[in-house]
């Protein structure tokens, strides 16, 4: 590796922990949250939602399932629009 | 996870043939053979394409996003995790939820922070990648130890659950069941190899997912699709009544919840056969893309599974063509989503699934294999015993030689261990696999300061503390050895035997001073350079 693109090889960890950061926030705080939920309350999951026969842990754990993929496509979207042509201008300079 | 393969085990207890169960035999045979000379074919086509070890282990590596992330829920969406979840949807509700969200959760972290790297630093397994710059040698065998003993055990679970549903749903013996699986499951491999492989998986998972649509399509319906109606009715009617809408029980402490979530969100991220997909794509973007497909594949197919256990509390409870005399499902609490079947499509779905769920055995098995050949003969054998002086020809035949070996011994021990309480297996292949696989693949890609004397003596004691765990614990020591109280009073390990692992590697490579660990976080730089950007993946690796 030469010192010259060390500084885009940076920018790009940088864009990386950028995206990265906040995806994986929003992937183990709601699941451990969840989870806790259900270790240490597990009434609080009982109530039904609205007006529906639904309860809310139900209504939870489906929108989670929900959340976990919205998060791979999330991610998929931004890598290919911000990371790639990063990666590609290093790879340019090579 | 327990608990459904246990039931699955339970199939045994049953006397096979219920009404009209020989009409039914006639569809799903047709529909099993079918699907096994269609496979076949694939093999035959695919073992031209399979002469190289790249061929053979990677498929040329030119299978695409979409392909692979239908391959990769194929791996995933095992029989256990069909008729398991369903079932156990079926007796509690709401708990099945957690397994689904559970298995679910390991995609955005493996996304996040695996995918990409182990593509642009591996060739055919997730050993390449920790032993990229570290001492080949040791750290080679200790990534074999710990693939191979995720696959095995899982290889018994699955094998064993595979004799019994089969020997219900086809009426074989279990033995006969056992060697057909085991054999047909060689046959791809060991001629098709990954190529095969992934078709055979890509096919099965286009089949079970069609297959649980059309169930879940028929029993929604009857419900005109008012999901209000649907839970309603299904709380009148379960005997826990309005319960089965909240958590059950299933996790009561604390510190087993915490557990049972680090296993299941590290323990994906840990599992061979599902690492090694990522070597078939041609680059880190496929990569990527790959696991959101999977993703969104499993996470339909798991809410698939939860109105299919729902819809068999309506529909099948209550209904005594299903039930025995005990009035409990007849084959168990697993055979819901099969009895289902029968109930809102009749005997040609109910055909239809059966062969599904005999094809989906096959495939996940055969996956399982290829990646402890792969362990064995590129791992043990070419880099570390011959240390990457074989010839091409040589690790070709060795890992044909292995997928044969492997292929006998699962037969046999899925033999010896037909009345055995394998519960346990897959949850100690989890432990296993989140204690030594990830934590070894995850530090190895970004911590500047592994060392090999580290990454050995942590990697290790994880794989080692795991295993203790759960044979001291409730699951082994009380239950099977029947010991009165358990030495390790945790059923899931996960939390400590995690723990152990990353202290460990954390104070023996922080305290390594020697020369070749020197060299080793020297090596990083130019290491995490290729592992971000995937620049010189095309370039042969020298280490």
């Amino acid at each position: 590796m030469q010192i010259n693109y060390k500084h885009q090889l940076n920018d790009l960890i940088k864009l990386r922990l950028k995206i990265i950061r906040p995806l994986l926030f929003l992937t183990i705080v709601p699941y451990f949250c969840f989870i806790g939920v259900i270790a240490f309350k597990p009434e609080m999951f009982s109530p039904f939602i609205f007006d529906t026969n639904i309860s809310l842990g139900i209504f939870l754990g489906l929108v989670l399932i929900l959340l976990i993929f919205i998060i791979t496509v999330i991610y998929v979207y931004l890598a290919n629009k911000f990371i790639e042509p990063q990666i590609s201008v290093i790879r340019g300079n090579e | 996870m327990n608990k459904l393969i246990l039931s699955i085990l339970l199939f045994s207890n049953l006397s096979l043939a219920s009404d009209g169960n020989g009409e039914n035999n006639d569809i799903s045979i047709i529909m099993f053979v079918l699907f096994v000379s269609v496979t076949l074919l694939i093999t035959y086509w695919a073992s031209k394409r399979s002469s190289t070890v790249d061929g053979f282990y990677t498929a040329g590596g030119n299978i695409t996003g979409l392909q692979n992330g239908l391959a990769i829920s194929g791996d995933f969406m095992s029989a256990a995790s069909f008729l398991g979840i369903s079932g156990l949807v079926y007796l509690t509700g709401f708990d099945g939820l957690i397994y689904s969200i559970g298995f679910l959760i390991g995609w955005p972290i493996i996304l996040l922070l695996i995918a990409e790297p182990l593509r642009n630093l591996g060739k055919y397994s997730f050993a390449d990648v920790v032993s990229f710059r570290l001492n080949q040698r040791p750290i080679r065998i200790l990534a074999a130890c710990g693939s191979l003993s995720t696959v095995i055990l899982y290889l018994i679970a699955q094998m064993v659950g595979a004799g019994k549903l089969i020997e219900i749903l086809f009426g074989l013996p279990y033995y006969s069941a056992v060697m057909i699986v085991g054999g047909l499951m060689i046959l791809y491999v060991t001629f098709g190899g990954m190529l095969a492989t992934t078709w055979v998986q890509i096919i099965k998972a286009i089949l079970l997912l069609f297959g649980a649509t059309v169930i879940a399509l028929l029993v929604l319906f009857q419900f005109n699709f008012d999901l209000n109606l649907f839970f309603n009715e299904a709380t009148s009617i379960h005997k826990k009544g309005i319960t089965i809408l909240s958590p059950g029980g299933l996790i009561s402490d604390p510190i087993s919840a915490v557990s049972l979530g680090l296993a299941l969100m590290f323990g994906t991220a840990g599992l061979p056969h599902i690492l090694m997909r990522f070597f078939t794509v041609p680059n880190a973007m496929q990569a990527r893309k790959s696991v959101a497909y999977a993703t969104g594949f499993i996470g339909y197919f798991y809410l698939l599974t939860f109105i299919i256990g729902f819809g068999a509390i309506i529909l099948i409870s209550n209904n005594p063509a299903y039930l025995d005399t005990s009035n409990t499902l007849i084959g168990g609490n697993n055979m819901a989503a099969i009895h289902l079947a029968d109930a809102v499509g009749g005997e040609i779905l109910l055909g239809f699934i059966s062969a599904v769920a005999f094809a989906t055995i096959l495939a996940v098995v055969s996956g399982l294999t290829l990646a402890g050949a792969s362990a064995i003969s590129h791992d043990l054998y070419a880099n570390a015993y011959l240390k990457g002086k074989q010839s091409e020809k040589n690790e070709m035949f060795i890992s044909k030689l292995a997928t044969i070996l492997l292929g006998g011994l699962t037969i046999y021990l899925g033999i010896i261990f037909q009345n055995q309480n394998v519960a346990f297996m897959v949850g100690l292949a989890f432990a296993i696999a989140a204690s030594a696989n990830f934590p070894l693949l995850l530090l190895s890609i970004y911590w500047k300061k592994l060392t090999t004397k580290g990454a050995v003596i942590g990697g290790s004691l994880g794989l080692f503390s795991a295993i203790t765990f759960v044979v001291l614990g409730p699951v082994v020591w009380v239950d099977i050895l029947g010991n009165a109280s358990p030495i390790f009073p945790y059923k899931y390990p996960a939390l400590f035997s995690m723990t152990i692992t990353f202290t460990t590697i954390w104070v023996f490579s922080s305290f390594d001073k020697s020369e070749n660990g020197y060299n080793e976080i020297k090596k990083f730089d130019s290491q995490y350079f290729r592992s971000q950007t995937g620049i010189g993946i095309d370039a042969k690796t020298t280490h």
